[in-house]
């Protein structure tokens, strides 16, 4: 093997082999990327959890600590194996000093070395445990507004008389307690005794927050500290506490970790076929070398030293977009991932990234490589350019390539049954496209078609030997991934992102009476939202009575609950009917029961459907309905939604509440607060504050970062397809030549070459929706655990995109085709 | 870690309402000119049973105590959990349409435990009480007391209410609903303020007396006029 | 006599390979009558096929020009030159040249098909009948042996019945049994339809039989000799 041998081979295949290269890096970046975010998000995350829940180990109680465990808590303090803090929590209302004033407010009573984790941000931007002295608190902005106070004032809670030395701008652990009634009132534990707050007869909530010496101890002191808990002391660890966190980010990274498989994939195939198409141009050289009696070894070792080669430096250069990939990762998700993690490559990183990428390159690379092997010296003899390589994927290359697919997903989805049944899909995707591909291409060569330029590209399809079968295949299962992750990142987003939007609603207000809202609308303003709500309770379903042992059984919504009805005649923003004909079932016959409009989660809760005769009691009074239509909502989360939605004339007179949602600019949250609840005392106002804001931002930064990670597969595609026009560039021209031989025109060519092109595209990309609309919905349902939906329209103009890009491409690829003279072609070619 | 909080979000809504309460159902369908007497229990979560079964909560209770006793007496169970004092003075219309002979007034926890202004459940409950004896119905006015960490003053204002209506209206009036429960760990749900099974039993051992009283001055208003 | 219905003037062909200029044709010029069986004979690399390339218009001179059927066609564009190549002239390879997509019948009917004629199918049926092939019409050129293709391929150049056919080595990839076939058939065309024949071949048994042979040595034409006469 010569050095200058391979650079000559390389400058002679330039374009396939740039082809080669960047589907080896493409392949490598985004796993290099999300393996080395994932080890550092999993390393930190126990952390985060700690951060949220205030420490490694919570101890709770509904009133005071028994003996026994204030004992072995004192213990493991003194041990040093832990630090402790309280944390009691209560409601009260904080009076202002000098004032008629009053406010309900949440305060927390907590002991020095608060928080063990996790931040209490002031606007003075002093530590926290320097501030909160005792005789001092810190309160919410909130509270300052509703009460007229400034920081400096006093503020009177129960018998004590505290001053307010500081404001709390943010609280790790307030996520926690997003929905809580009244501002934020910081203050000592050891001032609890004067305000004389607590004690027998109060209802506080007790709390107390451990950090370990050693957090891989948790678990040990959990249990320890639940031996001795009495009867309602309930000990906990941040990890259990959390589990929802880890859900959410191991969502997060399996997502990317699927699209980074994807691309793996996507790039293998990129990879298969560029070095496929450039040892095809080899051919007659390798035939020759044979004839001359060189052995396999040598000429083997020529070609694999031209893929490593290559492949090195696609690998190096995909470590590197990896790596800097992670650092782009980072400066988006500033400020959502934790301070503590420290943006660095780690050795493992380059390792794993080195690894992982020769082994692709290996893998996908050993079949157009054994080809070699089959080539005879006869192939000299041929004028069949194409021919010897052509026939590309065979049963023993995908075996292997699966065999490497599957230790890769195991190894990135670190779950083997996850990856098994991702392996199946992948086998399924294959056989299924060429399944679909044959029936197709098989039906499409019995048409008699009489216009003679698409007979021409039919026929272009499936001349025998030809490779359209595998080109659609290939092309197909890539755009099938494409839309897959298009279509599920849409659904994520939606599950995710588009629930909280710019313009969610920050303040709620309960209990606004029905002779209330006029005046409440006046007050607040018209783009305030009200849900008429009527408490009622499900009895029976047709007739068959609800099992109410059964339902308390129930893990996840109980029909045996007091449940929320309203009322209204049209569909909310966020809803869809999936089925019946109307709301309410279109025209009602007279004195029929009266209709009602079902969501689709309580439908599956109650096995119900449309036509069943639903039977209220509401507070003691029956009223049975018939189930006229079933809804299905987007998922807006911080929207109300309703399982029971009956016609206004139904419920009109019912007992009812009005439910408000507004979003009010922040500044104003407070006014409006004190304005609402000066105005009506019954109306209880909720303020989700900035964190509903901030969420949104966060969310569209999620989003972004999503798109990115699935922006690397869709390049992964576009190389895959040039790579493709490129090896076909030799066919098309000899096909054209063959066209104006026999007296085509420039409009002739253009016009098989396009039509060709649009058969194949559209099958392609026809084959492909099917599948991705099949995979993302079993995605969604089964792993990611969101409701799905197929958007038809984006699907049908993404599938429109993907054809006019292929069909441009194809022509831009021909057009220098038909300006040749068919001599020079000939003359360049016969010989 | 803000991000979470849509996690969070999803949980703590309100808007499903409260999941894993285990309420009491209504099977009583009221018919009008039904034979017997019926007593609407009307109030909050307290009446409703949060986090007991339906034969535990105390209407359920009631009634068997009463029909054991010998009474032809339907007690049902008209309570709404989370209810405020507003809210009970606003379905009063609703629940007149059962025709009660005697109904148990419960309601304004819930007002104390959201901190609102007493003088509304003041103002409420007194309405509810004038509405109930227009229409001759016996009133059982269930008193209730504020937990202390709201603050003596607040406590001081909240407390007073029950008394005053009481002495008022002249209803029959059981002074504390939650007598010996309250606070005593093993009448209580693990959240420390829903009473558990035991808990309601007890309730119902306190108020049967009121109840027979009410009963007793029903049928003497009945027989008198 | 008649008049020439294909002229070629002062051709020169030259291409650059690598850093070295060829000159394939040096200045030849010949005149090629209707209904005439031209041979250009000359030994391999002497710039036959280059030659018939150039006087079909399927390739461009360096220099000179090309008139067939008294039009200059040297200028004329792809475009343009398309309606000659379909109606005016056919071309039958060494290599035959089959569109592997297309079985036999479909290929003999292309051009006719490009034309719009309504025929199509009946037509390429006839020819392929008369080669003999009539059997074979759904057989793909990958199934045919190279005899039959080549007579397939001379069916289809002949199909919208051209005035001038060209032939580069018909018989260069056959053996002797299939050349005498071909030979056999293409000088029955030109003799019962009065199809011009320009062919170009190295074997003299072959160029035998033209009316006239005009021999090419290192890209200049050597010898014209009129055997007709």
């Amino acid at each position: 093997m010569k050095l200058h041998h391979l650079f000559r081979d390389i400058i002679h295949n330039r374009g396939q082999a740039v082809i080669f290269t960047l589907c080896v890096a493409l392949s490598m970046v985004s796993l290099v990327a999300v393996n080395s975010l994932r080890r550092d998000v999993r390393g930190v995350i126990a952390e985060d959890a700690a951060a949220l829940q205030g420490g490694d180990v919570i101890v709770r109680s509904g009133g005071e600590f028994t003996p026994a465990l204030r004992d072995e808590l004192a213990r493991v303090v003194g041990e040093g194996m832990a630090t402790a803090t309280t944390a009691w929590e209560f409601h009260s209302v904080a009076r202002r000093e000098g004032g008629e004033a009053v406010l309900f407010s949440n305060i927390k009573a907590v002991s020095g070395g608060y928080p063990l984790y996790g931040t209490v941000e002031l606007r003075s931007g002093r530590p926290f445990a320097e501030v909160l002295r005792p005789g001092a608190v810190v309160v919410g902005q909130a509270l300052l507004d509703r009460l007229g106070l400034a920081v400096g004032d006093h503020l009177l809670l129960g018998e004590g008389r505290l001053q307010i030395v500081d404001v709390v701008v943010r609280e790790s652990q307030r996520p926690v307690e997003f929905f809580t009634f009244g501002p934020r009132v910081f203050m000592s534990e050891g001032d609890l005794a004067i305000t004389g707050l607590v004690g027998k007869g109060s209802r506080t909530s007790y709390r107390w927050l451990l950090r370990l010496a050693d957090p891989g101890a948790a678990e040990t002191v959990a249990a320890r500290l639940q031996a001795r808990a009495g009867e309602g002391e309930r000990v906990a660890t941040a990890a259990t506490s959390g589990s929802r966190i880890k859900r959410f980010f191991d969502n997060l990274l399996f997502f990317l970790s699927l699209i980074a498989v994807f691309t793996l994939l996507l790039a293998g195939i990129g990879m298969q076929s560029s070095l496929a198409a450039l040892l095809r141009r080899q051919v007659k050289t390798i035939a020759i070398l044979r004839a001359l009696g060189a052995g396999n070894r040598h000429i083997l070792g020529h070609y694999l030293g031209l893929v490593l080669l290559l492949g090195l430096c696609g690998v190096i250069l995909g470590i590197g977009g990896g790596l800097m990939l992670k650092g782009a990762v980072f400066q988006l998700l500033a400020g959502l991932l934790p301070e503590k993690l420290t943006l660095e490559a780690s050795l493992a990183d380059l390792f794993q990234g080195l690894g992982l990428g020769l082994t692709a390159v290996l893998f996908f690379t050993f079949l157009p490589l054994a080809g070699i092997a089959r080539i005879k010296p006869a192939a000299i003899f041929r004028k069949e350019t194409a021919g010897g390589l052509r026939r590309a994927m065979p049963r023993l290359a995908l075996l292997l390539g699966l065999l490497l697919l599957s230790a890769v997903v195991v190894l990135q989805l670190d779950d083997l049954i996850t990856g098994l049944w991702f392996m199946a899909a992948v086998l399924l995707l294959v056989a299924v496209m060429g399944g679909l591909a044959h029936l197709v291409l098989a039906g499409l060569a019995r048409l008699d078609i009489s216009s003679l330029a698409l007979r021409q590209a039919v026929r272009s399809l499936s001349r025998p030997g030809n490779a359209s079968r595998t080109v659609v295949v290939t092309l197909a299962s890539a755009l099938a991934v494409l839309f897959s992750i298009y279509l599920v990142e849409k659904n994520l987003r939606a599950a995710y992102i588009e629930s909280y939007p710019a313009d969610a609603p920050n303040l709620f207000f309960l209990d606004i009476q029905k002779d209330q809202r006029a005046d409440f609308i006046d007050l607040v303003g018209s783009d305030a939202e009200l849900f008429p709500v009527v408490r009622a309770r499900l009895l029976a379903i047709n007739d068959r009575e609800i099992d109410r042992r059964r339902e308390v059984e129930r893990r996840g919504d109980s029909l045996s609950r007091e449940f929320n009805l309203t009322y209204r005649d049209s569909l909310l923003a966020d809803e869809k009917l999936v089925a019946g004909k109307g709301l309410f079932g279109g025209n009602r016959a007279p004195g029929g029961l009266p209709p009602v409009s079902l969501l689709d989660s309580v439908v599956e809760i109650g096995d119900m459907e449309i036509g069943d005769t639903l039977h209220f009691s509401i507070q003691g009074v029956s009223l049975k309905a018939e189930a006229t239509s079933i809804r299905s909502r987007t998922r807006s989360l911080l929207y109300p939604f309703f399982y029971f939605v009956f016609p206004e004339e139904t419920l009109k007179a019912a007992p009812q509440t009005f439910f408000a949602a507004l979003k009010v600019p922040q500044g104003e949250a407070s006014l409006l607060e004190n304005r609402v609840v000066s105005r009506f005392p019954n109306v209880s106002p909720i303020n989700v504050g900035e964190s509903a804001v901030e969420l949104g931002k966060l969310m569209a930064k999620l989003s972004l970062l999503v798109a990115f990670f699935a922006s690397l597969s869709i390049l992964a595609g576009g190389l895959i397809l040039v790579g493709s026009i490129l090896a076909t560039r030799l066919a098309r021209l000899e096909e054209a030549v063959h066209y104006k031989i026999l007296g085509g025109d420039t409009a002739f060519v253009l016009k098989v070459f396009g039509l060709e092109n649009l058969v194949l595209a559209l099958l392609s990309g026809g084959a492909a929706l099917l599948v991705a609309e099949l995979g993302s919905w079993a995605l969604c349902h089964l792993v990611l655990d969101i409701s799905f939906r197929p958007y038809p329209l984006a699907s049908l103009v993404a599938v429109g995109a993907i054809t006019t890009v292929v069909v441009a491409l194809g022509l831009l690829a021909s057009v220098s085709v038909i300006v040749k003279k068919p001599g020079a072609y000939l003359r360049e070619h016969s010989s | 870690m803000n991000l979470l909080t849509c996690l969070v979000l999803a949980a703590a809504l309100l808007f499903s309402g409260c999941r894993g309460e285990e309420p009491a159902p209504q099977r009583a369908e009221v018919e009008e000119g039904a034979g017997g007497m019926v007593i609407v229990a009307m109030g909050d979560s307290l009446t409703a049973g949060h986090g007991v079964s339906f034969e535990q909560s105390y209407p359920s209770q009631l009634e068997k105590k009463l029909q054991a006793a010998g009474y032809a007496i339907r007690v049902i169970n008209a309570g709404v959990s989370a209810e405020t004092s507003s809210g009970a003075l606003a379905r009063l219309d609703w629940v007149l349409t059962m025709n009660p002979d005697i109904v148990i007034l419960e309601t304004g926890a819930n007002d104390g435990l959201r901190g609102i202004d007493p003088q509304v459940a003041e103002d409420n409950i007194r309405r509810i009480l004038g509405t109930l004896h227009e229409r001759g119905i016996t009133v059982v006015l269930a008193g209730m007391r504020m937990v202390r960490n709201l603050g003596p003053e607040y406590v001081a204002r909240f407390d007073g209410i029950y008394p005053r209506l009481a002495k008022e209206s002249g209803v029959v009036f059981m002074p504390f609903f939650l007598e010996g429960v309250a606070m005593a760990g093993r009448f209580n749900l693990e959240d420390g303020i829903h009473p558990n099974a035991a808990g309601y039993e007890k309730i119902v051992d306190n108020l049967l007396p009121y109840v027979v009283q009410a009963i007793e001055k029903h049928q003497a208003q009945a027989g008198g006029g | 006599m008649a008049s020439p219905i294909l002229v070629g003037e002062r051709l020169c062909k030259s291409y650059v390979r690598g850093d070295r200029k060829i000159q394939v044709l040096y200045e030849v010029s010949l005149a090629v009558d209707q209904g005439e069986f031209l041979v250009i004979a000359g030994s391999s690399g002497s710039g036959k096929t280059t030659l018939l390339s150039i006087l079909s218009g399927l390739d461009l001179p360096s220099s000179g020009r090309v008139i067939l059927g008294g039009r200059d066609i040297t200028g004329l564009s792809e475009d343009q030159l398309a309606p000659l190549r379909n109606r005016q002239t056919g071309f039958v390879f060494q290599a035959f040249h089959l569109i592997p997509s297309l079985n036999a019948l479909e290929n003999v009917m292309f051009p006719a098909e490009l034309g719009k004629d309504p025929e199509a199918r009946a037509k390429a049926m006839t020819l392929l009948e008369r080669v003999g092939l009539s059997a074979r019409a759904g057989n793909f050129p990958e199934q045919l042996s190279g005899g039959e293709q080549q007579r397939v391929a001379i069916c289809r150049a002949v199909i919208n019945r051209p005035a001038l056919l060209f032939a580069d080595e018909p018989t260069g990839n056959l053996d002797s049994r299939n050349s005498e076939g071909i030979v056999e058939l293409l000088l029955d065309l030109h003799r019962n339809q009065g199809t011009t024949l320009v062919m170009a071949t190295h074997s003299p048994a072959l160029a035998a039989r033209a009316d006239r042979l005009v021999r090419l040595h290192d890209g200049a034409v050597v010898t014209s000799a009129d055997r007709s006469l």
